[in-house]
């Protein structure tokens, strides 16, 4: 039995999400991440003395929002807390969260792994906190910007459910497109508007006991955590192996040298005093607001894939495909309503854009080609005006230069030949340079029918019509 | 111009009315007052003479518009724990002595609303931690009625100048008697209104839960304008109340305040432990007066308020030392020019900026709010401030109002109980647990002891009724008769 | 009593730089003053009453965005700025 199989993983992550809202938690400024620095403040979000919290409606419904997405409990009463520490992005010397009464707890996620298999993923809590401002570390010292204090954050609290990289990292896509159809967070890992911390332990197969706890910090992107998680597994087995004790501390991912390395250790542990906001009052979510909100609540991913499958007649691959995202399933019923042709624009986005579009790196709400465009193509074709062939180099100079496909079509020439008198002609001025294939055809060697397929198709630049040549061709050579 | 330093709010909004002086020359006169007499007492902070005139010419020149402006031409100062843009708020801390208020609290935009002209911030104990005025890290406050005394506090300085006649009214704060004991001790009125009544933005927090602002006056009807103008919902407060705010003025000049036939007044005997003889003498007569109004007296029980001391003190400290968190040499205040790295950035600053009782209360907070103590301090404490509510509900069930005495003793020397904390927190007895309970009271002066020093009355109402306590302040002091002025300690004016 | 060790793990975690001093007194004061709430531990309390106190007054903000105007005036208190940026000595260590 290998390492790896005589030892069981166990990972949790908690996710920290910004919520689209226009300004912050508790204060009139931009929730935005432009701006110069210091510009988006005011004396609640730099902890003025005096100054005072006042809950945004907004955030608190896009919270209810990730609480109906997860299938999670809301709690009509939940109480903010003040967690205590000192750190010079947090000008208030205490950050609002919630703690002993968050306004939700005991949802779902439902996460499909590679072998198609489905799992679902227990989220402990969901809770409300506003996010810390940010210290840029310079020459001379370190500056604090605080545009981004106070910005409204969900913290998703996964159960340790998970027992592989690839488990971690398909449910963390699995959270992070709930919450961008459902437009509760944007998703940005570049920005930081979507934070992952995940905790990691293993423990020898069978034993129920956990093993020792390392959260790993600065994992932010899809690829890292899995990566991340990896090492930090093949650490804790090596270390165990080595019969050294593990230590429950904080590890932050290193991407250049691709480990985990130990944060340096505080002098003492945390204690950070939480106690109940004495300047928010309770927060109460009534039935008919969450009644509200999930009657609004815009399709989830995994409804999406399922109505895909029954709607289009598509398989589990492509349904998964065209819902990784919510602007690709938009893209996709775009194309599909306006040519009335599924098959086609399945084909097309799947097999065709969205490999072009990795190529270069771009998102799908980038894509040169528009959903007019592609409708255009995929009409040309089905009317006959351009073949299928015709129509691959009509979308490589789609993609590559933005134009619509029928000024393509024209400025190239590429118009079907679907004229029988023009084709008949072309089509016998083939057979009659070409006597000894002629003769061998009629006499049984039916495969020399390929060639002169190929030979007029050569000598129309691909432009004949191929069910119209095939007749003709049948015709001459039979005649 | 003297005359004008007896003058309250109610008296010089009559005298414009009647054209008979303007703005500008009261403004003067109390420059003049202020002057002569602040070096003594140390009761204002930053004072600004050339803005204060200006803004006098300024309403002189909008004179029709009196009849809308509740406050027109009133001066007032302001605790230094409320902030107004471009002045300096400091909370009788060093840690904030050079900050320059980026904005205005709301209750300080009120009152310039209605017409009133800042005159000066008042001095206070250092983050309103303290009962005689001695924390403020700018020196004490001196009692007017003797220089050898405490003001009270914390609201030292709002209360000695007005009760020195420096300005007719002014704000302070109060969050276990930081308005009421030192208007027992000064000989004014003052009012701590119910909990969420009047905004806390733009106050600096010494306990979120508690803290309540409040004015004073020389009399029940100026404290009474002052509370109607600074009170009513505050969108920039969420604990602030949409209760609709009744116009306390109006009710006092219309009904027979002379009679209290309806009301019954509770008493509560088991609490009256440790009181200064005089002090309780001129309560006891203050009962009898109002029974002679016709109020009924009735005994109530009040059971846990003996525990109000240990809840507070835990309560208070737990979350002072969380609002005072902020202050850590970072983004404003005091930073040490002698740290080595961002630890002792924060453990210098602080060290050096904060005075002892505050360090002592961050302490108190800490350690109650640390691990492993939170169950059994934070917790508890919250626990047993629910049996004081409920103790004041009950009691309320049977009258309309409680009647104890604002302090235990009059102003006590300077120096007296500095040493001792918690001698210096059995000052606040009879006002703390009405802060944990959420209640509106008041203090209005009942008198002079032997040593000619003001001792104070304290009623009690039920939440949102400043009204009824209003009421009967005006009728008992209306039956008490007009007291003597301070003895005026500064020079001629 | 406090212990001298407690008082400083305390304001460690307050971060308040004592003088020995200071030590020594908040050692006398804050174990006076916690002898004296130890008066709580005798009262009887149900179980699980409440916590938090309760307050009633439910006020959300729309989310609307207003620039505060004068942030200058943050700026201005702050103790050192730096392109625009409050300065502090480098930190390496984050939450």
């Amino acid at each position: 039995m290998s390492l790896e199989s005589a030892y069981e993983p166990v990972i949790g992550l908690e996710v920290h999400a910004q919520l689209l809202t226009k300004s912050k938690m508790f204060c009139s400024c931009a929730n935005s991440f432009s701006g110069g620095i210091n510009t988006l403040i005011c004396p609640v979000c730099t902890g003025q003395p005096g100054a005072l919290p006042v809950i945004n409606q907004a955030a608190i419904e896009l919270g209810i929002r990730a609480a109906v997405a997860t299938q999670s409990t809301i709690h009509a009463e939940s109480i903010f807390a003040r967690k205590n520490y000192f750190y010079p992005d947090l000008p208030k010397g205490y950050q609002i969260s919630q703690y002993e009464a968050p306004y939700c707890t005991g949802g779902k996620i439902e996460t499909v792994l590679k072998t198609g298999e489905i799992k679902w993923v227990g989220l402990t809590r969901i809770h409300f906190e506003e996010d810390a401002g940010k210290s840029i570390h310079g020459p001379y010292g370190t500056e604090v910007n605080l545009n981004r204090a106070g910005v409204p954050l969900i913290e998703m609290v996964s159960e340790p459910d998970m027992r592989s990289s690839h488990e971690a990292g398909q449910y963390l896509r699995a959270v992070h497109s709930i919450l961008k159809f459902a437009g509760i967070c944007d998703g940005n890992m570049d920005e930081g508007s979507f934070r992952c911390d995940a905790n990691v332990s293993v423990r020898p197969r069978g034993q129920t006991k956990f093993g020792t706890k390392v959260e790993l910090k600065n994992i932010n992107s899809f690829r890292y955590v899995e990566k991340a998680i990896d090492f930090e597994i093949q650490r804790q087995i090596d270390c165990l192996e080595r019969g050294e004790p593990l230590v429950q501390e904080t590890r932050s991912w290193n991407s250049a040298k691709g480990i985990t390395e130990p944060m340096r250790a505080k002098e003492q542990a945390h204690d950070y005093r939480y106690f109940p906001e004495p300047d928010l009052p309770v927060l109460h979510i009534a039935p008919s607001w969450v009644e509200k909100v999930a009657a609004e609540l815009p399709e989830l991913p995994s409804a999406k894939r399922a109505r895909f499958k029954a709607e289009y007649s598509l398989g589990d691959y492509d349904a998964g495909v065209l819902t990784a995202s919510k602007e690709l399933s938009v893209y996709f019923e775009e194309v599909a309503a306006l040519s009335r042709n599924a098959k086609a624009a399945v084909n097309w986005i799947a097999n065709e854009l969205l490999g072009r579009l990795n190529a270069v790196g771009k998102e799908i709400d980038a894509s040169p080609v528009s959903v007019a465009h592609l409708t255009a193509l995929i009409s040309a074709v089905e009317s006959g005006r351009i073949s299928g062939k015709i129509a691959k180099v009509v979308f490589d100079e789609m993609f590559q230069t933005g134009k619509d496909p029928e000024s393509i079509i024209a400025e190239k020439g590429l118009v079907q030949i679907s004229d029988p008198k023009a084709l008949e002609e072309v089509v016998r001025k083939i057979v009659e340079s070409n006597p000894s294939q002629a003769a061998d055809y009629r006499a049984g060697k039916v495969k020399l029918f390929a060639f002169f397929i190929g030979q007029a198709m050569k000598e129309t630049k691909g432009q004949a019509n191929p069910a119209l040549l095939n007749e003709l061709v049948k015709k001459v050579l039979g005649g | 111009m003297t005359q004008f330093r007896k003058y309250g709010v109610q008296d010089l909004l009559e005298g414009y009315q009647r054209k008979e002086f303007k703005p500008s020359e009261v403004v003067a006169a109390c420059l003049g007052a202020i002057e002569a007499g602040n070096p003594g007492s140390n009761s204002l902070l930053e004072i600004r003479p050339e803005a204060a005139l200006a803004r006098a010419k300024e309403l002189e020149g909008r004179a029709s518009d009196m009849a809308k402006l509740p406050l027109y031409g009133v001066p007032v100062a302001l605790k230094d724990n409320i902030l107004v843009k471009g002045w300096k708020t400091t909370a009788g801390s060093k840690i904030l002595e050079h900050y320059v208020s980026p904005y205005t609290g709301t209750c300080a935009e009120r009152l310039e609303a209605a017409g009133a002209i800042v005159l000066a911030k008042a001095n206070c104990d250092e983050f309103a931690m303290g009962s005689s005025n001695e924390n403020s890290a700018f020196g004490a406050v001196k009692n007017p009625w003797d220089l050898e005394r405490v003001s009270g506090g914390s609201s030292g300085g709002s209360a000695a100048s007005v009760a020195a006649g420096f300005v007719p009214g002014s704000l302070g704060t109060d969050t276990g008697g930081s308005i009421r004991q030192p208007a027992s001790l000064c000989g004014v009125v003052g009012i701590k209104p119910t909990y969420g009544r009047v905004s806390r933005f733009g106050v600096i927090a010494f306990a979120s839960s508690l803290d309540q602002v409040g004015p004073f006056g020389r009399s029940v009807w100026d404290a009474a304008r002052m509370l109607e103008v600074i009170s009513g919902y505050d969108a920039k407060d969420a604990t602030s109340s949409r209760g609709v705010v009744p116009r306390f003025t109006e009710a006092l000049s219309n009904s027979s305040v002379e009679s209290l036939r309806n009301v019954t007044i509770g008493v509560a005997p088991e609490w009256m432990e440790g009181l200064d003889s005089e002090v309780k003498a001129s309560y006891e007569a203050s009962l009898s007066q109002l029974k002679a109004l016709g109020a009924k007296v009735q005994e109530v029980k009040l059971p846990h308020a003996k525990y109000a001391l240990s809840v507070y003190y835990l309560i208070a400290a737990s979350e002072a030392s969380s609002n005072l968190a902020r202050y850590d040499g970072v983004h404003y205040g005091r930073r040490t020019p002698e740290a080595k790295g961002l630890e002792e950035l924060y453990s210098k600053s602080r060290g050096e900026g904060f005075g002892r009782e505050v360090k002592l209360r961050i302490m108190l907070g800490t350690y109650a709010l640390s691990a492993g103590y939170y169950d059994a301090y934070y917790v508890k404490a919250n626990q047993v401030r629910r049996l004081i509510q409920k103790d004041f509900e009950e009691a309320f069930a049977k009258c309309q109002c409680i009647a104890v005495p604002t302090a235990p003793s009059t102003a006590f020397r300077l120096g007296e109980k500095i040493e001792d904390p918690l001698t210096m927190y059995l000052s606040d007895i009879f006002t703390l647990p009405i802060n944990l309970a959420g209640l509106p009271a008041l203090s209005v002066p009942s008198g002079l002891d032997s040593k000619k020093l003001p001792v104070g009355l304290q009623l009690i109402g039920k939440h949102f009724d400043e009204a009824q306590i209003l009421h009967i302040a005006a009728a008992y002091e209306k039956s008490r008769g007009p007291l003597p002025f301070a003895p005026w300690k500064g020079g001629t004016v | 009593m406090f212990s001298r060790e407690e008082i400083l793990r305390v304001a460690k975690l307050a971060r308040l730089d004592l003088s020995s001093h200071e030590v020594e007194r908040y050692q006398k004061q804050l174990g006076r003053v916690l002898e004296y709430v130890k008066e709580l531990e005798a009262l009887d309390l149900e179980e699980g009453s409440v916590k938090h106190v309760p307050r009633d007054a439910v006020a959300f903000r729309g989310d609307t965005v207003m620039a505060f105007l004068n942030t200058q005036g943050i700026l201005g208190n702050a103790p050192s700025l730096h392109d625009g940026g409050f300065s502090i000595p480098t930190v390496v260590e984050h939450e």
